[in-house]
């Protein structure tokens, strides 16, 4: 352009070698070629290393989830006759927890204590019962408490319970066996049941923390409830037991006794009869024990129970029939608060009787076994029966769990003693228990409920993941419903109508609240800004109308209204900055205008008007959530589309321009379908950042597990449930694991999250990317 | 920002050779003037960039914008359909009457405008849509959806730009699919479509080869018996080749303007023979 005045330097002579010689620059050449293949070989090892890390991450989490789908086994680890000798018949067996040392009780009165792993007599008590008598049955407390009872044919009854006394010696651990009597010694330790002497044919008891309840049903149909209340004199110390004995109504339709069992509570008596029936009877007051309601338990109408017990906690009951049906049954309130009884699950049916029913000690875990060798190992929660064993054709007589269930005995009819090694550290898991509706103990209907542990050792625990994941995608969406919106719109406006200047300063602001740790945006929502959206929330919600309708209005008078020379003061693309006092004065507005309108439409308390309309309001909600969390998503959205939209080729909107598109029109028909991916990648990561947040939603949500997408409500995500649970989950245990699966879960939902919206985003780049 | 202008005025060509070109031009015929500009100016910032422009373009002619690199001839194009209002602090005085209206007034609706004055830029630019949806954008663009009236739009343009035989089968595929040369006469279309008055073409062949380039000036030649055109080129050729009028700019200032024949036979002015004859630009 300026060819009149040519540069002084093109006059000045040429160097006469101005690149370096030869071999210099064959040096070089090399020196460049190393650099360019470390640079190449560098880039890949790094890349491929945060592959690599992605993909131990997921193989550790998978490694920690791995053994709970390893499933049970039960290996036959010893056998040996049963000690004391095959003269007479075992009447049950029991372990300690250490599965060192067991207990025989024998017909022939002896409870023999042994070694669990060869057998080996130990020691030997003779039980005081009268030698004329022979034991007719026995009833077993929870399996915990120890305590026995065995059931006479003349009409009496004794308690008993063993005890290991384990301690420990510099030899090791000794045990020093015994056997004890609750309700005293001498005389007082044999019950009468029937005055008249009549044989026993079933009996049950529970001991509880006021004294000890048995019930008992005699040969001939008859069936009586004994309470015995201990009383311990405050001054001396002593114990009187004071003893009453009821009858109770007979069964419907003549049908006989077969099992019987009374719960911790000792208000419900569950009787199984000969004719395939549960019976309920309501003993809550034994004088008026009453029969309440009869259920056909058995799939073969000639069928009858043959075998009933308690599963720990007394709260469902395991039946087993003779045609070999297995089910569990429960109590359940109906909507006139009765309790009824209610079959909540069957289990895989044994092709012989069900001879007997041993249940875990610390779990709803529990053995079934038949008259073929068959023992198979059943969990409640989860319906599945996990694994089965044959011990041989012989009939069994008794199967005992262990206390930590890792192992059992089970006795033939020919006093064969097999010592079964059982390897079921996680029942409680299937895909069912994680992720369908399951009836769990004292709930009225199959729920999904997460409530991993409890004060209790009766619990039963509820691991559904369902309450989990709908709180992660309620906490996302309200999250995403805030935010979305505000930084699409936000990033459309700064990237094609703000004044570059003006732009300068807000994106940086917006991005840099990006770097505002979750940890104070959690704090400041639940603890300054849920109590203030709970004294405000008309505020909030006028708000939300206010201030749309605000800025519309001001842009009206802004444009339309006010003179031209003052509008043309403010070039073009500050327009924004305008808006400040407007926000800020709506928002003031809407603050103090909400206790009038809490006066004059919600009675002068919206919360309790919500309540009463019918929603619960929670004062760390979903809506708290929303807008924290929003916050934490915005810069996030915001900075990538804003990108996008920017970097939508100038040539594409000035072509629409040129065509005579308004702004507006340009906007919508070019700028958004060409930024199009690019918006769409940000909006998936920011739901991906929205499914993984922990802090704010730990913080603000109150961690309830609810059901449902009330906006009012809290919810408990994956990710802060694995914060909450993991530091008091036992390193190992199912719950632990559980905890892993979760986050598994939550890897693999923001994996897919990625990977959707990075295909689609592809798609939509091959379709509408810029030139 | 008066001052300044007053002494660039003094320094340049002068204002006075300015008025009696652009009078010499209006009177090389009898033509109706489409366009006509009134002493423009252009700011950016403080800089001047067009030191007052006096010009008529000719309905119904092609008119072309010469002049070496930088002199403003693409800065003037883009007044004609305010695409310079898009450039932050970019101001501009004087007139521009398009039949007689000033362009620039207050009360002008500039998506009206752009309307009537269509452009064409240098890059083809189409839309990330089909082929089908770029010629009928300007239209929906002004509310028409009525399918039939797009499908018999979308073919009578095409056929104007000479498309309609290559793309006719494949009106639904992405415009992305053309060849440069195809997206540039596809971009016509679509300014051709919403029936403008005055098509600006901004270098339109200078990213294309010599077979697109040539289709592109046979089509120019067609188009100017139904349209105004306005073309900016660098091609010296090009520009005798294709236009009636020549412009020839530089620094800012109209140097000569008249007869396409006559400005690259006999120049008036010293300037103007040096360029046309590749001393310099």
């Amino acid at each position: 352009m300026n060819q009149s005045t040519p540069s002084p330097s093109s006059h000045r002579p040429m160097p006469v070698q101005v690149l370096p010689d030869g071999a210099a620059r064959k040096r070089l050449r090399r020196w460049r070629g190393f650099k360019d293949s470390a640079a190449k070989y560098s880039v890949g090892a790094f890349g491929m290393g945060v592959i690599l890390a992605l993909a131990l991450i997921f193989i550790y989490l998978f490694s920690e989830v791995l053994p709970m789908l390893r499933p049970a086994a039960m290996t036959v680890y010893t056998s040996y006759e049963a000690p004391g000798g095959r003269s007479a018949d075992t009447v049950h067996m029991a372990m300690d927890r250490h599965e060192l040392v067991g207990v025989r009780y024998t017909t022939d009165r002896q409870a023999v204590f042994f070694d669990v792993g060869d057998g080996s007599e130990r020691y030997r008590e003779t039980l005081p019962l009268p030698a004329d008598a022979t034991v007719t049955t026995f009833g077993l407390a929870e399996p915990r408490t120890r305590l026995v009872i065995f059931g006479l044919d003349n009409g009496q009854a004794l308690l008993v319970r063993h005890d290991f006394n384990e301690r420990f010696s510099p030899d090791g651990r000794q045990y020093d066996p015994t056997l004890e009597f609750p309700l005293g010694e001498g005389d007082a330790t044999l019950m009468n049941v029937a005055e008249d002497g009549a044989s026993i044919a079933a009996i049950a008891v529970q001991r509880g923390s006021t004294g000890t309840s048995v019930a008992a049903a005699l040969e001939d149909g008859r069936m009586r409830l004994l309470r015995f209340e201990e009383r311990s004199n405050f001054m001396t110390g002593a114990v009187t037991v004071r003893q009453q004995a009821y009858d109770i109504p007979a069964l419907p339709d003549n049908a006989q006794p077969r099992r019987i069992l009374l719960d911790i509570t000792m208000r419900n008596l569950l009787v199984g009869d000969d004719q395939g029936r549960l019976h309920y009877y309501d003993v809550s007051r034994p004088a008026q024990a009453q029969w309440v309601e009869s259920k056909r338990v058995t799939l073969r109408r000639d069928a009858q129970v043959q075998s009933m017990e308690y599963l720990l906690g007394t709260v469902s009951v395991i039946v087993g029939g003779s045609d070999g049906t297995v089910s569990q049954w429960m109590l359940v309130r109906d909507e006139d608060n009765v309790n009824r009884l209610v079959s909540v699950r069957h289990f895989d049916s044994h092709s012989g009787p069900v001879m007997g029913i041993a249940p875990e000690y610390l779990r709803k875990g529990f053995a079934t076994f038949d008259d073929r060798g068959e023992i198979k190992l059943h969990y409640s929660t989860t319906a599945r029966t996990l694994v089965s064993l044959d011990t041989g054709e012989r009939p069994l007589s008794r199967v005992h769990l262990a206390p930590r269930a890792s192992a059992l005995f089970a006795i033939d009819d020919n006093e064969q003693v097999h010592l079964v090694s059982v390897r079921n550290p996680h029942p409680e898991v299937s895909v069912r228990a994680l992720w369908s509706k399951i009836w769990y103990e004292g709930r009225s209907q199959p729920e999904y409920i997460w409530q991993s542990s409890s004060a209790t050792d009766e619990f039963e625990p509820k691991f559904s993941l369902v309450p989990l994941t709908l709180g992660t995608l309620k906490a996302a969406f309200y999250a995403m419903l805030f935010a979305t919106p505000l930084a699409i719109l936000g990033a459309v406006y700064s990237a094609y109508f703000m004044s570059p200047r003006l732009r300068q300063v807000v994106k940086p602001s917006i991005e840099i609240m990006e770097a505002v740790p979750t940890v104070i945006l959690g704090f400041l929502a639940g603890l300054w800004f849920a109590p203030f959206v709970e004294s405000h929330l008309p505020a909030v919600f006028s708000i939300l109308f206010l201030m749309p309708l605000a800025l519309i209005v001001a842009g009206f008078v802004w444009m339309r209204l006010l003179p031209e020379a003052l509008s043309n003061r403010i070039p073009a693309g500050w327009e924004a900055a305008l808006l400040v006092p407007v926000v800020i004065l709506v928002g003031w507005f809407a603050v103090g205008m909400s206790p009038h309108l809490e006066n004059w439409f919600f009675a002068g308390d919206m919360r309790q008007w919500l309540t009463d309309v019918g929603y619960t309001y929670d004062q760390r909600n979903s809506l708290v959530v929303g807008v924290a969390m929003g916050f934490a998503v915005i810069p996030t959205i915001y900075s990538i589309s804003e990108d996008a939209v920017f970097n939508v080729p100038k040539h594409l909107t000035q072509g629409a321009l040129a065509l005579g598109a308004t702004p507006w029109q340009t906007v919508t028909r070019v700028v958004l379908l060409t930024a199009s991916p690019g918006i769409f990648s940000a909006v998936m990561i920011g739901f991906g950042r929205a499914v993984g947040e922990t802090m704010i939603v730990l913080m603000a949500t109150g961690n309830s597990p609810v059901m449902n997408f009330n906006i009012f409500e809290g919810m408990r995500t994956l990710s802060a449930n694995i914060a909450v649970e993991m530091p008091e989950a036992a390193v190992g245990g199912t719950h632990y694991r559980i905890l892993f699966l979760a986050a598994l879960v939550l890897f693999v939902i923001t994996f897919l999250l990625n990977t959707v919206g990075e295909v689609v985003r592809q798609r939509l780049r091959r379709r509408y990317g810029s030139l | 920002m008066n001052e300044p202008s007053e002494t660039q005025r003094a320094q340049s060509v002068g204002a006075q050779t300015l008025r009696e070109n652009s009078r010499r031009a209006q009177s090389m015929g009898d033509e109706k003037i489409s366009l006509s500009l009134r002493d423009l100016q252009l700011f950016y910032g403080t800089d001047r960039a067009l030191n007052g422009i006096d010009l008529d373009i000719p309905e119904k002619r092609v008119t072309a914008f010469i002049g070496p690199s930088g002199c403003g001839k693409s800065t003037l194009l883009r007044c004609l359909n305010r695409m310079n209002d898009l450039i932050d602090g970019c101001r501009v005085q004087g007139q521009i009457l398009l039949d007689g209206e000033d362009i620039y007034h207050h009360s002008v609706d500039v998506a009206e405008l752009r309307r009537r004055v269509g452009m064409v830029f240098q890059k083809p630019n189409p839309f990330p849509k089909s082929i089908y949806e770029n010629v009928a954008f300007g239209l929906r663009l002004q509310g028409v959806n009525s399918r039939r009236v797009l499908d018999e739009v979308v073919e009578a343009s095409l056929q104007r730009a000479a498309l309609w035989d290559e793309v006719k089968d494949r009106l639904q595929e992405s415009a992305f699919s053309l060849s440069g040369g195809q997206q540039q006469r596809l971009v016509i279309a679509r300014a051709i479509a919403i029936e403008p008055e005055v098509i600006l073409l901004d270098e339109p062949a200078s990213a294309l080869d010599p077979i697109s380039t040539l289709k592109i000036e046979e089509l120019i030649n067609e188009l100017k018996d139904k349209y105004t055109i306005v073309i900016v080129t660098h091609n010296m050729q090009q520009a005798a080749r294709v236009s009636d009028y020549t412009a020839f700019m530089y620094m800012g200032d109209l140097v000569e303007y008249g007869d396409t024949d006559t400005i690259f036979t006999n120049p008036k002015q010293i300037q103007t023979e040096d360029y046309i004859t590749g001393r310099y630009g």
